[in-house]
């Protein structure tokens, strides 16, 4: 039965460039995702914390629903069945954003909430006492520490963006898992190029996670 | 290709009523593949955890490894690997739904391991040094006292990972379950129906997720119970 297997990493090391195409367009689209999930969770955390019932239950069913949809689905109904119903035709790029960043902004709203909760009241108080505005004390002094406390899950979410990422090849977006796809199907060998993307994914992964504990060192207090 | 204008469009919700009965189907799959995962990884995943606490090094670093690269592991990857990769390197053929069984295990219960390393050292280390005082063996004090203790911390963490299992267990319809996912995509072929039938499924996983939470809050209570 077991046919003894011959290792051809030829294809593989050939196409090195069309890999590195495919990962530059998983971290970009991951990117874009990920910023545009941030400010979608914002705007849902301070939905949430407003105090108006009529935002804040909009924005807590929209956490719950949204985070209780697997991806994939996210991905299938955006770029199928969303682009159908109001006639626009998405490319499978945007459609990958899109469902990326539903997705993330249901997490990166979870995170804005602690992380707003987290910050001293007696801060706000203080900059009241200054005569700070409301806005000015959101602005000058919350926000920029809520997102330092925020730094470390949203870097998290950053990876796991990522890693999610490498699902968007199903609609046909040309990411490394679709070059991988297209190795396998043009030799006939599926391990070499499936472990090359593992092995792509398992770098970037490192390597943003490196990054990531360099920001939270360069942003912590002295 | 669609043509991209203002015509109307037309829901078609009867195509819901018709399918019902595959999507019944498909959820059966879907509990089936999720829950040897969720017993499989339960399990790995505590032997992992007991392997990065050994006192021996070399079992250390191997549960190190196994930790570190399956989290930075995406499932589809590791499943396009074990279904297609493995199989014509090792000869091992599995059935797609085996073949998500061993992904879902093994990304999953690096996860765990984790979960429960974190609860195992929150445990009150008086807790295991007032056994051992008593007179229980080592593996006694740790089964008895220390790890029913440890599990109690760890629920709420092993829920998040059981509802992650239940959502990325979507992903292995791509090889070709016909779980919940794999249902849809057969009938959004057959109806094109791809609003309505993809709506449904996002239901089904929403409905299965809300009840996994609520069950959860109903255990972690019961389990807290003996502290009111």
């Amino acid at each position: 039965m077991t046919v003894a297997y011959t290792y051809t990493w030829g294809p593989v090391l050939d196409n090195w460039d069309a890999f590195a195409r495919g990962a530059w367009i998983d971290v970009w689209v991951t990117g874009i995702s990920f910023l545009l999930a941030c400010v979608l969770g914002v705007a849902i955390a301070l939905f949430r914390r407003s105090g108006l019932r009529g935002l804040a239950w909009p924005a807590f069913a929209y956490v719950q629903l949204v985070r209780g949809v697997p991806l994939l689905v996210f991905l299938y109904w955006v770029y199928f069945g969303i682009a159908i119903v109001i006639g626009v035709v998405f490319t499978s790029v945007q459609a990958a954003i899109i469902a990326l960043t539903l997705t993330g902004s249901a997490y990166t709203a979870e995170i804005f909430r602690a992380a707003l909760g987290a910050v001293d009241r007696g801060h706000v108080e203080a900059a009241a006492a200054l005569g700070f505005s409301r806005r000015d004390t959101f602005r000058i002094v919350v926000f920029p520490q809520a997102v330092r406390i925020a730094v470390p899950p949203l870097g998290n979410i950053f990876i796991g963006l990522l890693k999610g990422s490498t699902l968007i090849s199903v609609i046909g977006v040309p990411d490394m898992v679709f070059q991988a796809q297209q190795i396998n199907l043009s030799y006939f060998t599926p391990f070499e190029p499936f472990t090359a993307v593992a092995l792509i994914l398992v770098v970037l992964v490192a390597a943003f996670a490196a990054l990531l504990t360099g920001v939270e060192r360069a942003l912590r207090l002295p | 290709m669609i043509a991209s204008g203002v015509v109307a469009y037309t829901f078609r919700w009867s195509v819901v009523s018709e399918s019902i009965g595959e999507f019944g189907r498909g959820l059966l799959v879907t509990l089936e593949l999720s829950a040897l995962s969720l017993v499989l990884s339960l399990a790995l995943g505590l032997v992992v955890a007991l392997a990065r606490l050994s006192p021996l090094a070399p079992l250390r670093l191997v549960a190190y490894g196994y930790v570190q690269i399956f989290r930075a592991l995406s499932l589809y990857i590791y499943v396009l690997w074990i279904y297609f990769g493995l199989a014509s390197a090792v000869g091992v053929n599995l059935s797609p739904l085996a073949a998500g069984v061993v992904a879902l295990t093994a990304l999953n219960s690096a996860y765990m391991a984790e979960i429960y390393r974190s609860a195992l050292a929150a445990v009150d280390p008086g807790q295991r040094e007032a056994a051992l005082s008593l007179g229980f063996g080592r593996v006694r004090a740790f089964t008895t006292v220390t790890l029913p203790q440890a599990v109690r911390i760890a629920v709420p963490g092993l829920v998040n990972q059981f509802i992650d299992i239940v959502k990325d267990s979507s992903i292995i319809a791509i090889i070709g379950t016909l779980d919940l996912m794999g249902v849809a995509n057969q009938l959004v072929s057959y109806y094109r129906a791809p609003f309505e039938l993809y709506t449904l499924v996002a239901a089904f996983y929403l409905a299965l997720v809300l009840s996994i939470s609520a069950a959860a809050t109903m255990l972690e209570r019961r389990l807290q119970r003996h502290l009111a």
